[in-house]
Parts: C-alpha cells; structure tokens; sequence
C-alpha cells in the first residue's frame, strides 16, 4: 500500500481559510501510515509493563504501533523508545468502553481485534467514537458509531478523483459533499495506533457521501488522508462484537441509505404496470360506435317537442350507451331534454336528463360568456336487447330584461352504443397510484430529513 | 419482494380486474342515466333548469 499524497486538493467544498491544524504535540512524529504492505506478514505482539502504573501492557500489531494508551491508567505511551516514554499521562478513570480493547470479531469475512479507541468530536461538539482494528493479515481498518449506526473504515491508498466542483470520485461511485472543513480533534484516547496520538491533536476534515458510504477526508499540516467507510446493518455490529445494536433515532446519518427508496421504486414500477394495463382497457372496451342522429328544429318558447331514434341493437350482456346533443345555433338561451331509453320487448325503461345552453352579454367588467352548446348523457350497465330513444326537448330564450321565448334551436340528438368513463378511469389511477406517492413522499422525507444535517443542504444552520 | 409490494401488487390486481369489469359491463357510479320506474309518457321534460349563472 501507498501512502496518501502529501498535499490533497484545494478546498471547494468548504471554508477555504480554514487552517491546518498544528502538528501534534512534542515528542510525536505525526500520523504516518504504517498498513502492513504484505498480506503475509504478520505481527507479533510484545508486553511490557506501563511506566506509570505497572500494569502490563501487550502490543498487538508490534513492529507497527507507534504509540498505545495504557488500558488501567489512560497513559499514552510512545512503544518506538526502548524505555516506553510516556506521551501523556491521565488521571481520569479509564473509561469502560462499548467495545473493550481486545474485543474480536468477524466483520465480512475478517477477523479482528479491537486494538484502540478515539472519542473525537469537532472541538467539543458532536462527538463519535471511532476504534481502531487490526488484523496482522488485513492491516487496520476503522469501527466508527456516533450511537446512531455503525461503520467500517479503510484508509485510501491514493486520493479520490475530483468529479464536478465539489463532489469526489472513488471507483466509479460519485460522492456529494455533505460535511464542510472543521477542525476536528481527539477528546479521549485507548490503546494503539499506528502514529502517536494525544488528546487535543486536531485535524480539519470534511466528509463526502453516497448511499451507504462515507468518503472522508482529514488533513493536518503534513498530510491528507482519505478513509473510505462503509455503513454497517445494526446486525452486523451484534453478531461480530456481541453488543446492542444502535437504538437509533434523531436524525438520519449522513450516508445512511433510506429505507423507503427501494420500496417506493418498486410500488411505482408496480402502480405504472397497473396503469398501463388501465389504459389497454379502456382502448379495448371503451369508446363508442354504431352512430344514430336526429334533428329537431324546436321553436325556443318553452313548448316541449319531442323525436325518436331507433332501433339500436345491444348485444353484449351489459353494456354503456351513451347520448350527446348539439345545438351550435343557440345564443342567449337553453334547451332542456329528456331521454327515455326503452326496451322494445320488455318495455324496460331508462331515464336521463340533459341541456345544452349558452349566453353572452356585457357588463362593467366588459364581455362575458358561458354555458355549453354540447353536452352527452351516459346509461350505465343496460341490459342487451333492442332499443328504442325517445327524446323530449324544449327550448327557452334568455334576455338580459327577463327571460322570453323565441324561435331558432336546431338541436341534434345522437345515441352510440358503448361509452369511455373518465370518472372510472381516473378513480383507478388515482387508488393505484396513492400508495406508491405516499411511498415516494416517505422516501422524500426521509432524504430531506437527512440532508437537513449536511452543510451543503441549503438550510441556514449557523445556529446549530 | 416485501410483503407490502406483495400486497400492494394485489391490490393493484383488484383494481383493475374490477376496473375492466366495469369497462366490459359499461358500469360507472358517475352515469347520468338510471333505469326508471316504469314506462315513460309523452312530456316530462323539466324547464326552466336553463339560464345563465354570471353575475
């Protein structure tokens, strides 16, 4: 393995003047990677007692550990002196951590062993625990939780491509920045590491993310180092360690993937299959055919007139029949009509009523218009057989001065058998495709409720 | 596949069989027409449901 490039890309994705931090503290020779370049060699360990308390000490990865914190009395210990100096010296009670050191575990696939432990935070806020892992064939990775999930890191041998202004790419896999430039610094440390570390060593770092990664970036005033994690199921975390799984809650974690994206695919895919097969539907079964048309000259002084169209065959068992009306020569006026739709061989009887109108006039506002000159009336579920139309029609004239009568309305009354229901289809649509918007606005959420965290969300969190 | 999609896929499935046995039988709850008690006689027509709403 490589180590990272010395000086990493600029800073679009942030506070450009946010300045590395100083070096570690005296008596440390900054972070250096020190991964085990060969899968077959393996460490050995070594003890020794703490300077400090006398407690002994074993170095699991020994030949690469820089320096490791005493696990009786928190004493950070530099193990490259043949005297093992100690870095720092804690009095504060060793903390009892989640996952004790020395803890092992398999983790997709590979053993490992729980060698240290960091609580950093950025300056005081927002702690998270990460641990340190080694294997002596696999090298170190990194086990981080801010008690809301779990992720296993592994540090990049050679920095991501830039893609876009801000965004980085790493085998093909886009990541958006989510987590501006901040300084960063350890709070807590226990046990090894591969570079000595000390309470107040800080770094800037950022932090870039897709579903289920987290690409990120720390950098002091030496070097840069990218660690690429990938988030853990809660139940990879308990059947390696044997712990609880995180309880979760607040907000969503920066690369948590949401929970609803697939599902809310799925029922869209499902809820557009369903649709489409509407649509075939209505093109087989819907529409009208076999026209029959009469016209009625009604005198528009209210005197009801009345025609007939017929016979009209309907073969199928149950079928759709459908009346429209046309009066284009109307003005200022209205015509009521009545449809009976009679079964010539059982006298069976079906009802509508229609009316076609229009007016116009002018007022403060200037012109107005309204009404319809066409209109259609539509039987539902008639039985087959032959059938009869009677129509009934009057007609009545309206002035702005009062209403008044008059002659002029050519009405033209047309029955096809068959019929498309709009109504029907859009009730179908809408009950099929309901479920799968209430999926995507829960997806929606979810991703809001996630990003709403990111410093490039848009929000204004300066408050935070 | 969840049992949500499943059920989902299902109810899906409902929809539109009975979508296509109402378009098949020409039924809609939205028809304007209705069978009638008996026979209609001559007449009947209700006037005066015409006439403008503009204010």
């Amino acid at each position: 393995m490589a180590e990272p490039p010395e000086e990493d890309p600029p800073r679009p994705w942030g506070e450009g003047n946010t300045p590395a931090p100083a070096a570690p503290p005296a008596g440390s020779s900054g972070r250096t990677v020190v991964v085990p370049p060969d899968s077959s060699m393996a460490a050995a360990a070594e003890q020794f007692n703490c300077p400090n308390c006398g407690g002994s000490i074993e170095v699991k990865a020994a030949g690469y550990t820089v320096s490791i914190a005493c696990q009786y009395c928190g004493s950070v210990l530099d193990v490259t002196n043949p005297d093992v100096q100690i870095i720092q010296r804690y009095e504060e009670e060793v903390r009892k951590l989640e996952l004790p050191l020395g803890s092992r575990g398999v983790l997709r696939g590979t053993e490992w062993e729980v060698i240290g432990y960091l609580r950093r935070s950025e300056l005081g806020a927002y702690p998270f625990d990460e641990y340190l892992l080694f294997n002596p064939y696999e090298g170190y990775r990194w086990l981080d939780t801010d008690g809301r999930g779990w992720s296993l890191g592994n540090q990049l041998v050679a920095s991501p491509q830039q893609n876009g202004l801000v965004g980085f790419q790493v085998d093909g896999e886009f990541y958006e920045p989510f987590y501006a430039q901040t300084p960063t610094q350890v709070d807590y440390v226990l046990g090894e590491f591969y570079w000595r570390v000390a309470v107040g060593e800080e770094v800037v770092a950022a932090d870039f993310v897709r579903p289920g990664k987290m690409l990120s970036w720390e950098r002091n005033d030496r070097e840069s180092v990218w660690t690429l994690s990938e988030l853990l199921e809660p139940h990879e975390i308990t059947d390696a360690f044997g712990i609880d799984p995180p309880s979760g809650g607040g907000l969503p974690m920066p690369h948590q993937p949401s929970p609803y994206r697939k599902k809310a695919g799925l029922f869209l895919k499902i809820a557009l299959a369903a649709g489409f097969a509407l649509l075939v539907v209505t093109s087989l079964f819907g529409g009208t055919s076999d026209p029959q048309t009469a016209t009625i000259n009604l005198a528009t002084n209210g005197v009801e007139q009345s025609a007939k169209i017929g016979p009209i065959t309907l073969e199928r068992a149950r079928q759709a029949v459908t009346v429209s009306v046309r009066a284009p020569g109307i003005e200022n006026s209205w015509v009521d009509l009545g449809y009976s739709l009679t079964n010539t061989e059982t006298g069976e009887v079906y009802e509508a009523d229609n009316v076609v109108e229009a007016y116009s006039g002018r007022d403060s506002e200037g012109s107005w218009s309204e009404g319809s000159r066409s209109s259609s009336s539509k039987f539902s579920m008639v039985p087959a057989g032959t059938y009869q139309l009677d129509i009934y029609a009057a007609g009545t004239q309206w002035r702005e001065s009062g209403y008044s009568s008059s002659s002029g309305a050519q009405v033209e009354v047309t029955i096809q058998r068959g019929a498309t229901f709009y109504s029907n289809l859009f009730l179908a649509l809408l009950v099929i495709f309901a479920p799968a918007l209430w999926q995507w606005w829960k997806h929606l959420s979810f991703e809001s409720r996630r990003k709403s965290d990111s410093d490039f969300s848009g929000g204004d969190d300066d408050d935070d | 596949m969840s049992r949500g999609a499943i059920i989902f896929g299902l109810w899906c499935l409902l929809v539109t069989g009975s979508y296509s046995y109402a378009a098949v039988t020409g039924y809609s709850p939205f028809a304007d027409g209705r069978r009638a008690e008996g026979a209609r006689g001559p007449g009947g027509v209700f006037i005066g449901r015409g006439g403008p709403r503009h204010k």
